[in-house]
């Protein structure tokens, strides 16, 4: 009963964010802290060797759920989150985002998303609606904030 | 009477002009440190549509090709388009090959030796090996991604010769994701140079008689990053999600479970 009470308690919709938060413009930098609390200057994460085929550049959609993996790994890094859709079941998403050595120089460690971490994403979601998309900005349960989130 | 003043005069008349001067005569230019081209990795911004179509402000150049290469290119933007023209070094097998060498994301290094120059770059990692020995080009040199440089120092300029490419003959070289290509008949003269202390600018021109009706003439910039800054590996094959489908063209996005999400 408490586990489902805690469950229901942590199950989010799926918002999808009406007004785009940049419709698709290139920002050179954005402003986040990380994990250690320092705000620095982030770099938009821009793919290595693709070019974002298959994300919707203008749309941006907000989840929430706990983080089950940060993949901090070459070439590009995945964030692994575990989100429960509207009718209870879990979905495994997947946001991409910049080289781990970019993001490396710029304060982002492997600690930065901690496996069970409950998280708020945005990301520009997926064409054909699977569970995916580039990241753009995340919120904890503590209010800090990585990427692109104001 | 002395000759000394008019051989003082003489020596001040022969200086040069006001300049960057950045190293003593007869010594190499320090090009040390880590640097970040400027711009992002797309030749022409008018290109640049459809999904992933943002881009920063940066060097924008458009190859003057004649009808049949300028036909060539429009074929692949329009693949481009419809997410089936995939990068070549999608799957991580091959080096980005030159001159997209000089038109990279992450880090550069520049390694200056007497004999020979190397221009390494942590995405790939690819390294461009430009011999200032005396050696010349081979009459018999085979074709490769990234060819046979060969080149000298004209005071603080690095001048080399870029042959025996392989372009776009094997469908594996391109110049960015947009598909700009060139033949196996391309070559480059490239002047390097650093232009002020935080700016090292690399000026290529391209000649290519199959593809161009003119010389190319492309000029990348590179800004010195923060001291201190390290230069990591890039295991392009270690976890890589994005990989182009042989048979589509299509760059795919996998899921957790290794199976396309966009198949």
């Amino acid at each position: 009963m408490r586990t489902h009470a805690l469950l229901g308690a942590l199950a989010i919709a799926v918002t999808l964010v009406t007004t785009p938060v940049d419709a698709g413009a290139e920002a050179p930098a954005l402003r986040g802290k990380v994990d250690d609390g320092v705000e620095r200057t982030l770099q938009r994460a821009r793919p290595a060797h693709h070019s974002g085929a298959g994300f919707n550049s203008d749309k941006v959609v907000e989840i929430s759920g706990t983080i089950k993996e940060f993949q901090f790994t070459n070439p590009h890094t995945w964030i692994q989150i575990i989100v429960e859709d509207a009718k209870g079941a879990k979905v495994e998403w997947s946001l991409e985002w910049g080289s781990p050595n970019s993001l490396g120089r710029q304060g982002i460690r492997p600690s930065t998303f901690p496996a069970g971490a409950k998280v708020t994403m945005r990301l520009r979601p997926m064409l054909n609606g699977a569970p995916a998309g580039a990241f753009v900005g995340a919120k904890f349960a503590d209010g800090k904030t990585v990427g692109r989130w104001e | 009477m002395s000759r000394l003043p008019i051989a003082l005069a003489l020596i001040v008349w022969m200086a040069p002009g006001p300049s960057f001067a950045q190293s003593a005569p007869g010594t190499l230019p320090d090009w040390s440190g880590a640097w970040s081209m400027v711009g992002g990795t797309v030749f022409d911004r008018a290109t640049q549509t459809g999904q992933g179509g943002a881009t920063s402000v940066g060097v924008r150049s458009h190859p003057p090709y004649n009808a049949e290469w300028e036909a060539i290119y429009k074929s692949h933007l329009e693949r481009r388009d419809k997410n089936l023209f995939p990068d070549t070094i999608s799957n991580c097998g091959v080096p980005a090959g030159f001159p997209r060498h000089f038109n990279l994301p992450d880090p550069y290094e520049f390694v200056v030796r007497p004999e020979q120059v190397w221009v390494l770059t942590e995405n790939g990692p690819n390294v461009l090996r430009i011999y200032t020995d005396g050696r010349k080009h081979l009459e018999d040199q085979w074709a490769t991604y990234t060819g046979d440089s060969v080149g000298h120092w004209e005071e603080d300029t690095l001048v080399f010769t870029t042959v025996a490419l392989k372009g776009f003959r094997d469908k594996d070289v391109i110049l960015d994701r947009t598909g700009l290509v060139l033949s196996d008949q391309s070559r480059a003269t490239t002047r390097i140079r650093k232009i002020d202390p935080k700016t090292i600018q690399v000026e290529m021109t391209i000649e290519d008689p199959k593809a161009l009706t003119k010389p190319w003439v492309v000029t990348k910039q590179f800004q010195k990053m923060p001291a201190g800054t390290r230069v990591y590996d890039y295991g392009c094959a270690e976890n890589n999600r994005n990989p182009a489908d042989i048979e589509t063209g299509k760059t795919l996005i996998l899921g957790p479970d290794g199976k396309p999400l966009n198949k």
